[in-house]
């Protein structure tokens, strides 16, 4: 696979909405404009601006983690997840479903 | 036409009458079920200043509508009464089957009312109800309790009981099933000043449903849209051990005392070091999510401790408020409130707080019994929870809760005492999730994660719309969003965790279980969950609270919150009165608190308005 570039993708444009867990590692931004045609292209784009939120979205094969949830719209991807497409102003959340009693 | 009839069985333990009534059918339309009856009965027939451990009264155990059926995580139970910790309502939700039971006998809930003179237990079958002597289990355990009674009425029962925590009175007493239990408020102790050791249910499958054969359908679709879902999936491996790293990772997980948010060495409390540690897991009535996962200790000093958690809360209970990391003693700390029947987070806050104040030189060696409350110090914490169960020594005064020990130690110790309205903070630290601060602030029941949970704060969760945690008084629409939607789901008391099918079909299985065809109609449950709130709202006002009780403590006031290089250091609440200007604007309720006559009619609820306007918080207006 090539490393991503977002130059594939310049006429496109997806909102990530960054969840709180995430945000002391964007610098406190709490959404970010990334480029792509599937969720998978969007959030390595997000990982590339934010390199930091690796370790939060990706295990060490780079699969989701399995407490992460992706939306797109607020309709969830899963069990699509990174190959589910996306268009240009679509929304992206990131949900960690994790349950706290 | 319904075709069912739902009842309830009154119990009077002061003059051993029994019988059954019916729910009228305004009160099914108005309050559907659950939580909704539990408030309904509990304004009506337990009057305004009435001693929450006097014979006058009640408590309601119940079930929701769906509890019984094949349903997933729809079984749990609550149980409502006025709280002795807190002085204002109290609903307590618990798990197992024991909801499922409750519907088995015939009943949508059981009120016990009155107070027998010595220890006594509620047997009840499909077609009998009867008061049994219970001197011979008096002073024993959960554990033994529920054994004695299963070999007596058989292995088809199900027992819900006290330990000594609730015969001792110990204000934050626990009422236990199976291994979990119904433990906020104070619950546990009301049945013990009733001298109600436990009721034992002997009942088999047999329940009426408006609509059987839709529900069937509507339940097939529920289990393939919960099988598909991963957060139903993550629940299922880990239950709720995940979450200390992430409330850590967001510097809201309260340690010492609520001074800082997040344990130094988090990762030892990890979710994968739980999973080391289990050897099995339980699950509730018709749930396949089997999310109570046993863990047990197999060396060092509290080698052959066992537990079924801890869980989320729990884990945070017995580590973060002394800052204790070895999380052998956290299971056996939760294994001990169990079986002694005192709620983990209570006990677990309230020792916390005696370390501080231990440090602080309120409390010395010559107080604690010879015990040393320093930070870290596990065996201690461990010992003081068997102290506060039994009343011994320390355990006496810490029995009574963070804020009547404050209250009698003087001194200053307010400061440290961690409650709202005298029910003792959880696992998240208010500073850093203001939204969940905000809901402690203003529930019904005092400082209670689940009467207001803000999944948008913990998880991200973008429903109904985005948060800023950090926001105050920007965000009172979801604070009321959230308690709104926390009563709708306790109408039916569905598992909080149960993901993947809740927007789609809960409302269709209402329906189809009840017979009330307005459930559907737009908006209707949305209705129902803030006249719930509402009534309990009204509750508590002809208690004498108001505005100046929907706080938090000063700590989270009046100084910043420390997160160990998380986010959100420095953060504290800085305008708790603009919070409650908005809050109460939207609730329609009056600057001081109280729910308008207006808001009051448009909910059906004009009965309380009367009553708003004799209470002494509208007098003061």
């Amino acid at each position: 696979m090539q490393p991503f570039t977002g130059q594939e993708y310049e006429n496109m444009s997806v909102q990530i909405d960054i969840p709180p867990l995430l945000r002391h590692l964007t610098d406190g931004a709490t959404s970010a404009k990334v480029k792509g045609s599937t969720v998978g292209d969007c959030l390595n784009h997000f990982v590339k601006l934010y390199p930091k939120t690796k370790r939060l979205l990706f295990d060490k094969d780079g699969k989701l983690l399995r407490y992460v949830e992706v939306y797109v719209n607020k309709v969830t991807t899963y069990p699509e997840e990174l190959a589910t497409p996306v268009n240009d102003g679509d929304e992206i959340s990131i949900v960690y479903v994790i349950s706290g009693g | 036409m319904k075709g069912i009839t739902r009842k309830f069985l009154r119990i009077n333990l002061s003059n051993g009458k029994i019988g059954e009534e019916p729910i009228a059918e305004q009160v099914e339309t108005d309050f559907i079920g659950g939580r909704g009856f539990g408030i309904h009965y509990l304004y009506r027939e337990v009057a305004p200043k009435t001693d929450p451990l006097g014979e006058q009264n009640k408590m309601i155990f119940v079930a929701g509508p769906l509890a019984g059926t094949n349903a997933q995580a729809v079984s749990r139970w609550m149980v409502c009464t006025k709280s002795p910790l807190t002085g204002a309502f109290a609903r307590s939700v618990a798990g197992a089957d024991f909801g499922a039971w409750i519907k088995f006998a015939g009943y949508e809930f059981i009120l016990v009312e009155g107070k027998a003179e010595r220890p006594v237990y509620i047997h009840l079958t499909r077609a009998a109800c009867q008061i049994e002597a219970a001197d011979e289990l008096w002073g024993k355990d959960t554990v033994v309790t529920q054994e004695w009674l299963s070999q007596r009425h058989g292995l088809n029962t199900r027992v819900a009981c006290i330990g000594p925590g609730g015969e001792n009175l110990v204000k934050y007493a626990a009422i236990v099933t199976n291994r979990r239990t119904a433990s906020r408020c104070g619950v546990g102790a009301v049945m013990g000043s009733k001298n109600l050791k436990a009721i034992a249910i002997n009942a088999e499958r047999n329940l009426q449903l408006h609509d059987p054969e839709g529900y069937k359908q509507l339940v097939k679709q529920q289990i393939q849209m919960m099988m598909a879902n991963k957060g139903f999936q993550y629940h299922k491996e880990m239950g709720t051990t995940g979450n200390p790293e992430n409330t850590s990772e967001l510097g809201i997980f309260p340690t010492r005392n609520f001074r800082y948010g997040r344990l130094d060495d988090y990762e030892k409390l990890a979710g994968e070091e739980y999973l080391k540690r289990r050897i099995g897991e339980f699950g509730c009535y018709s749930c396949a999510a089997r999310c109570g996962k046993v863990h047990r200790v197999t060396k060092g000093p509290y080698a052959g401790a066992h537990s079924e958690g801890p869980e989320y809360e729990s884990i945070w209970a017995f580590s973060g408020p002394i800052e204790n990391s070895y999380l052998e003693a956290t299971i056996a700390a939760d294994q001990l409130c169990d079986d002694l029947g005192i709620d983990t987070i209570s006990t677990g806050n309230t020792i916390g707080f005696a370390y501080e104040l231990y440090e602080k030189g309120l409390l010395t060696k010559k107080d604690t019994d010879g015990l040393e409350l320093k930070y870290g110090n596990h065996k201690a914490m461990v010992a003081l929870v068997g102290k506060i169960a039994r009343r011994e020594g320390i355990g006496d005064l810490l029995a009574e809760g963070t804020m009547r020990v404050a209250a009698k130690i003087g001194k200053g110790a307010e400061a440290f005492a961690i409650n709202a309205k005298g029910l003792e903070l959880p696992a998240y630290e208010p500073r850093g999730a203001k939204s969940l601060g905000f809901n402690y602030a203003t529930s019904n029941i005092g400082g209670s994660h689940g009467y207001g949970y803000a999944p948008q704060e913990v998880f991200g969760a973008p429903f109904p719309r985005k948060v800023d945690r950090f926001a105050e008084e920007e965000n009172a629409d979801i604070v009321v969003f959230n308690q709104n939607n926390g009563a709708v789901g306790e109408v039916g008391i569905v598992c909080v965790f149960a993901r993947g099918w809740f927007p789609q079909l809960y409302d269709k299985l209402l329906i189809a279980a009840t017979g009330i065809d307005k459930i559907g109609e737009r908006g209707y449950l949305p209705r129902v969950g803030e006249r719930i709130v509402n009534l309990e709202r009204a509750f508590i006002v002809r208690e004498g609270f108001g505005r100046k009780q929907d706080t938090l403590p000063q700590r989270m006031l009046s100084e910043p919150l420390h997160t160990r290089g998380s986010p959100g250091e420095g953060q504290m609440i800085r305008n708790l009165d603009k919070f409650l200007d908005r809050y109460y604007e939207i609730r329609g309720w009056t600057p001081q608190g109280i729910p308008s006559p207006e808001k009051l009619k448009e909910l059906g609820l004009g009965y309380v308005v009367k009553d708003m306007a004799q209470s002494q918080n509208a007098k003061a207006i």
